[in-house]
């Protein structure tokens, strides 16, 4: 099938993690934040009362603090431990008060409770 | 309005019930298939990949999500590529759930000042999409160069409120949990006013024993049904009859469908144990205790 990058929020992760038991590398997910901190190679974004996520950015990755983000990235081990976001692509959207991130919050869960029409299982 | 008026339209799955050797809804041959596509002209909002999944009964046949004929399709997508030629501009489109191509034609007088050049350089294109940003694409689902599945399309516009995606993706899922499940329970108890300005949709509006205005005690725990049958099921509900039920001819009558629809819809119900045959096969009555 084609490349798929499911929605998931801060607490999916580990579903994606490359540790997961298949032998076949996990699909890169998609993650809606707002960046809090940027640390050179390494970010920060806050996904609503979901907590935050730590991002390993590329060397051409523009993130500007306070923006709202979408990235598209693998999950991997961060340095500080546990697991973040391998980035491959943002996108920025801009002032967060202008998205409502409970709708999110039911995209992501409505992906994954009707999964024949958003993702093929991951296997 | 939870159904956004699905119900009562006509799909091709409703129409030749008793066609024989013709497909459903198919009125003339196979070839015929451009006649389909003009009478369903409602458009339904889906995800890429309910696009790639989609099926064709028969070669030249509509393409069908969830068992329905579709289309005239809406969806949104990350902007991958952009590709203007002289007689069409192509997007590649990646919404996270797959990839697809959706091609506008152009018109040789539309005046055509956008060039490959200008969108590499970051620039938007004459719809004003650009790379990487988000689009809406409005079009129908064609096939190319045997099974690849592209959208050609009338409209593409970007889209700017991140909210217009995410709601995108929850009204594909309400539409293809519509056409799956039947329609959602009437919120409240007002689903007998409202829907009386429209007799179909009220049978649909009803759903959990609307009209009646007791609540969903009665149907609260239906199982899951197509739209069709959950008619059936509210007309037996609520028409007036004697202890033998109805027979599948009055039925049909009344809800203008035809015979051999009902006649599924009373398979599904009499599967589900919510109806009961009485005196015939053909007659029903509402399982109640």
């Amino acid at each position: 099938m084609s490349l798929q990058t499911p929605r998931v929020l801060p607490s999916h992760l580990h579903a994606f993690s490359p540790s997961a038991t298949s032998p076949r590398s996990p699909p890169p997910v998609r993650l809606l934040g707002t960046v809090t901190a940027l640390r050179g190679d390494t970010a920060t974004i806050s996904c609503g009362t979901h907590g935050e996520v730590t991002l390993i950015l590329k060397p051409d990755s523009h993130l500007q603090n306070g923006k709202l983000v979408e990235v598209v990235g693998k999950v991997a081990e961060v340095p500080e431990g546990g697991l973040g976001i391998r980035v491959l692509a943002t996108t920025d959207w801009g002032n967060p008060a202008d998205c409502d991130y409970k709708i999110y919050e039911k995209l992501v869960e409505v992906t994954h409770k009707l999964k024949p029409m958003f993702y093929d299982s991951v296997e | 309005m939870d159904n956004y008026g699905y119900g009562n339209t006509s799909y091709g799955g409703s129409g030749g019930g008793g066609g024989g050797g013709f497909m459903p809804g198919e009125t003339s041959s196979p070839s015929g298939g451009g006649r389909n596509e003009d009478r369903n002209t409602t458009m339904r909002p889906i995800t890429i990949k309910q696009a790639l999944d989609a099926t064709q009964p028969y070669p030249e046949a509509s393409y069908q999500i969830d068992s329905q004929d579709v289309s005239s399709v809406v969806f949104v997508g990350q902007v991958r590529n952009i590709s203007t030629q002289a007689t069409n501009i192509t997007y590649k489109l990646d919404d996270g759930t797959g990839e697809i191509e959706a091609k506008q034609w152009v018109t040789p007088d539309d005046s055509m000042d956008t060039t490959d050049e200008s969108v590499a350089a970051g620039g938007k294109d004459r719809n004003g999409v650009e790379i990487n940003g988000y689009a809406k694409v409005f079009g129908k689902l064609k096939t190319m160069f045997g099974d690849r599945k592209i959208i050609t399309t009338h409209c593409v516009r970007p889209l700017t409120d991140i909210n217009e995606v995410h709601f995108h993706f929850i009204e594909a899922a309400a539409v293809h949990l519509f056409f799956t499940r039947g329609p959602a329970p009437a919120a409240g108890g007002g689903g007998g006013s409202s829907g009386a300005k429209d007799e179909a949709m009220a049978g649909i509006d009803g759903g959990y024993g609307g009209p009646t205005g007791s609540g969903g005690s009665g149907g609260g725990n239906l199982p899951a049904m197509t739209p069709l049958a959950k008619r059936v099921y509210n007309l037996l509900r609520t028409e007036p009859q004697t202890n033998e039920g109805m027979q599948a001819q009055q039925i049909a009558a009344k809800l203008s469908v035809s015979i051999g629809d009902v006649a599924r819809a009373g398979d599904e119900l009499l599967n589900a144990a919510v109806i009961f045959s009485t005196v015939d096969e053909q007659t029903w009555a509402i399982l109640d205790y």
